[in-house]
């Protein structure tokens, strides 16, 4: 699928296909070639309804590995594409609570597996829903289909401990997408996870501020690219060469920074520390910065 | 029971939920959570002389599980003396409301139960004898 949803063409990002206006999404409702799917933080959000044959994929038991910290291999993503119902050819809708914050986080892990047919519902449920559009309760069945997974590549879009601690030493970019009381070390986690915390606060040493939801308008769509390079290059200094490593508290709120930076401004070389502080907070040794 | 029975009784009790007032006269009421972000739960409750809960009820905000949870709690605690609640397991309080749906958001399924341990024991400090 390569064409550009009018909507969306109209924002000025430099990658509008991976955008769809909710608009587009109904009047795809019953393309076979689509598979909408929903990630949400509330995990009950798409049992009181979802769009008309929505799937949900959860990013914590669908995505994540049950025993150690990562993602699935490509045996399980294949196993979990193929009971989707989704195909290597099928475009993937995400659309989700949050600013589609885990639509974001979904689809950066389906990129992991070079999924590139992905997009992503602009506004998510909450534009999906104000607009009086229809929800089902519905859960859908679609006949299983033939998946191929490649070996996860971790090497372009997600970076490690290592990665940063030079990155962070090198003063290349690093975007720091919690709040400003994580970032100043005034909380060890955001409010409200208390489980997700760590043993020391503040943040990776040359990191800059912009809470995610910087990028989002008040009904959940996207900022232009024109208030999107207000706020990253103009305010930020970013530079669409640099390379550039976004992270948070798990690495989810800054997926969806990463999708911002890579796809709709274009940046080649964003990549997305799922560690985050999560795992640099708790790190024996590793050098912090507080302001 | 499978899954999709505790998913419906969970959305049952988020949409019409039970107790979910603010109770004046409570013998003892405190809030789990934190205010202004994500989960918060307030749990009221009512206790005659022999330390039983004759009522209890909720108020809160916050994400479907949480807000259920809360519900089916108060269900539970009404009948129950203090120590009994502060004996409530919370591995047997998930396994009520379903653990294969509220397993991955272990946060928001206890927090309820927890805020309602905490109301036992700040009850007792209230209540504790003097001298």
């Amino acid at each position: 699928m390569t064409e550009i949803d009018p909507n969306i063409s109209a924002k000025g990002y430099v990658r509008p296909e991976v955008l769809v206006s909710t608009q587009w999404v109904a009047d795809h409702l019953n393309d076979p070639s689509i598979r909408l799917v929903e990630s949400n933080e509330d995990i009950l959000l798409y049992d009181q309804g979802h769009i008309p044959g929505a799937i949900q994929i959860d990013w914590m038991s669908d995505l994540n590995d049950q025993l150690r910290r990562d993602y699935l291999d490509s045996a399980r993503f294949a196993e979990l594409m193929a009971r989707s119902g989704i195909s290597n050819q099928t475009t993937v809708v995400f659309y989700g609570d949050k600013n589609n914050w885990w639509a974001c986080y979904a689809f950066w892990v389906f990129q992991l597996f070079g999924h590139t047919n992905a997009r992503i519902m602009d506004g998510g449920r909450k534009k999906w829903i104000d607009e009086g559009r229809p929800l089902t309760r519905e859960k859908p069945s679609y006949p299983r289909a033939e998946y191929v997974a490649p070996e996860r590549d971790d090497s372009t879009y997600r970076a490690f401990r290592d990665q940063v601690m030079a990155h962070s030493a090198a003063r290349l970019p690093l975007i720091d997408v919690r709040s400003p009381k994580e970032f100043s070390g005034e909380l060890l986690h955001m409010e409200a996870y208390p489980q997700e915390g760590a043993l020391r606060g503040g943040h990776i040493p040359g990191a800059k501020n912009v809470p995610w939801a910087t990028a989002a308008n008040e009904d959940g769509t996207f900022k232009s690219a024109a208030e999107l390079r207000a706020i990253y290059e103009e305010q930020l200094g970013l530079k669409p060469e640099q390379e550039i490593v976004t992270y948070c508290r798990i690495g989810e709120r800054s997926s969806h920074t990463w999708f911002v930076l890579h796809y709709l401004l274009g940046y080649p070389k964003v990549r997305n520390y799922d560690g985050s502080w999560t795992e640099w907070g708790n790190l024996v040794g590793a050098p912090i910065e507080r302001p | 029971m499978d899954k999709q029975f505790y998913i419906e009784n969970l959305l049952d009790h988020y949409e019409n939920p039970r107790n979910r007032y603010k109770m004046e006269d409570a013998s003892v009421s405190i809030t789990g959570g934190n205010p202004g972000c994500g989960d918060l739960v307030t749990i009221y409750l009512k206790v005659d002389s022999d330390e039983r809960v004759i009522a209890a009820s909720f108020e809160g905000e916050g994400c479907t599980i949480s807000q259920a949870a809360a519900s089916m709690l108060t269900e539970m605690l009404i009948g129950k003396t203090l120590s009994e609640v502060r004996e409530m397991n919370i591995d047997a309080f998930i396994d009520e409301i379903g653990r294969e749906v509220v397993i991955t958001r272990p946060k928001c399924a206890t927090l309820a139960i927890n805020t309602a341990k905490a109301a036992e024991r700040k009850y007792r400090a209230e209540h504790a004898p003097q001298g």
